[in-house]
């Protein structure tokens, strides 16, 4: 198992499209922080504009840490589809290459290979996620510095600085979570279709509609709580200025359950299926 | 007939506006406050919004007779444009005219009314009610209708008896409802129609507590 899982490694740092992934990950960053450079002083005018009549403001808001959470807000969409595209493309290049077929003339486990295969994906997304927030916080930090974060969920809700850096690591580690999420059901997906470009836009509509269904209010609170679309926004919950965190636990094990469901019915179908 | 009207209105109106004395007690305290030439001061503040949480912030600030008030922070700290001139130095910068409106008990002590009206257009509020402690000589609440920024109310407390300055001030105000830019919306945050539709104003109250006052007098 230890040997495919090393394999599996190799195969990753081989293949071109996971430096484009990361390059794509630091592009975004970059134009974020352009964006932030130029614009971030007219949105925070904005937000406190009606407070500006009332109050006399002292210290700056555009920071470090606000420009951290504006990644946060702008990669949960980026992100997943990028790891999407990688570890999908991890499965469905050996159905098209025929590089399956020369695997299963060695006697290897069909459920080692796939599980292997997951758990490198896993792995991998989480080598991205820290990536991305160590990238995001040290370059936050080293051009526009530290400061008090303020968000907006429902009420504004400012931060201390050391409060805020709790928060979005903890954030961080809560995204990660979804982001394996759309790790494993990408490879899923990659096994059920068996072809790039199929189970790319699939997974791109999945993406999309679970953005789209994530705002959608169902009636009953328990149903919220299982509404997987739902889950995938539990990274926001530390912002709000008292943690709700028995939900958050609530929210991350039922991901994980979800995860562990995918993963399964993959591993199942791919030991089930034809490799040809 | 209308001329004549007019013309005893004119004279009744002149009359009573000359005829207004300034208020012997407020004078007092008004001496009292004016020999404050500057001081500076730590504070702690909160904020109570129904639409802001914010922690606990503290700020310095530096008051010199005439100048804006000067203040400075490590953090990120919002304090009220109205309530911080503790000396209240800007109800009596213009010349003014004040009308009593009798006494009220607040917390047990009997505070004389005093309705303080601006006669010079140049002030920057139209009317303020205060309520004079006459024991202590100084002023327990005053409510401040701006031409420009509403009305506020101030009530202040005092550590000592012989205290000229306040330790706790509390600040409340009328403030609108957040405008928010649609890309500054969080992903969690959702928005409230009838929320939306109710009144724009909401009350807010701004809670300082003040140590550390260093005042030089005259």
């Amino acid at each position: 198992m230890m040997s495919l899982i090393q394999i599996e490694f190799f195969k990753l740092r081989k293949q071109k499209r996971t430096f484009y992934a990361l390059g794509a990950i630091f592009l975004i960053e970059l134009i974020v922080f352009v964006i932030a450079y130029f614009q971030g002083g007219a949105i925070l005018d904005a937000l406190l504009s009606t407070l500006k009549d009332t109050f006399y403001f002292s210290g700056k808001l555009l920071n470090g840490n606000l420009l951290t959470y504006m990644l946060l807000n702008s990669l949960w969409f980026h992100i997943p589809l990028i790891l999407m595209i990688v570890i999908s493309g991890s499965i469905t290049t050996e159905y098209q290459d025929k590089t399956l077929q020369a695997v299963f003339l060695q006697p290897v486990s069909k459920w080692k290979f796939i599980l292997s295969k997951y758990i490198v994906g896993i792995v991998f997304t989480i080598v991205v996620v820290l990536l991305l927030a160590i990238t995001s916080f040290s370059f936050s930090y080293l051009f526009f510095g530290k400061g008090d974060l303020v968000v907006y969920l429902g009420t504004l809700n400012f931060f201390d600085s050391k409060d805020a850096f709790q928060r979005l690591v903890l954030a961080f580690a809560s995204g990660t979570v979804s982001m394996v999420f759309f790790s494993v059901l990408s490879l899923t997906l990659g096994i059920f279709f068996r072809e790039s470009i199929k189970t790319w836009i699939v997974a791109a509509l999945f993406l999309i509609v679970f953005n789209l269904l994530s705002q959608l209010d169902m009636p009953f609170l328990a149903m919220n709580t299982w509404f997987l679309p739902k889950l995938n926004n539990t990274w926001q919950y530390f912002f709000y200025f008292d943690i709700p965190w028995i939900q958050i636990i609530l929210h991350l094990l039922i991901l994980c359950f979800y995860i562990f469901i995918t993963l399964i019915i993959g591993v199942r179908i791919f030991q089930k299926r034809d490799i040809g | 007939m209308k001329n004549r009207i007019l013309i005893f209105i004119f004279l009744l109106v002149s009359y009573l506006s000359f005829s207004q004395e300034i208020d012997n007690d407020l004078l007092f305290i008004k001496e009292r406050l004016d020999s404050v030439v500057s001081y500076t001061a730590d504070i702690d503040l909160e904020t109570d919004i129904s639409f802001i949480n914010m922690p606990r912030k503290k700020a310095e600030v530096a008051y010199s007779k005439g100048e804006d008030l000067k203040f400075s922070s490590d953090d990120f700290v919002m304090l009220p444009k109205r309530g911080l001139d503790f000396s209240l130095g800007e109800l009596f910068k213009y010349s003014f005219i004040t009308v009593l409106r009798g006494k009220k008990n607040i917390d047990g002590i009997d505070h004389k009314v005093l309705n303080i009206i601006p006669t010079d257009r140049k002030a920057d509020f139209s009317i303020a009610t205060l309520y004079l402690d006459l024991e202590k000589k100084r002023i327990s609440v005053a409510e401040i209708s701006t031409k420009k920024n509403g009305t506020y109310l101030i009530s202040l407390q005092y550590e000592k008896d012989k205290n000229v300055l306040p330790n706790l001030v509390e600040v409340s105000f009328e403030i609108e409802r957040l405008t928010i830019p649609l890309n500054f919306m969080g992903k969690g945050a959702k928005i409230d129609r009838k929320e939306l539709k109710k009144d724009t104003a909401k009350e807010g109250k701004i809670y300082l507590f003040i140590s550390n006052y260093k005042i030089f007098k005259n």
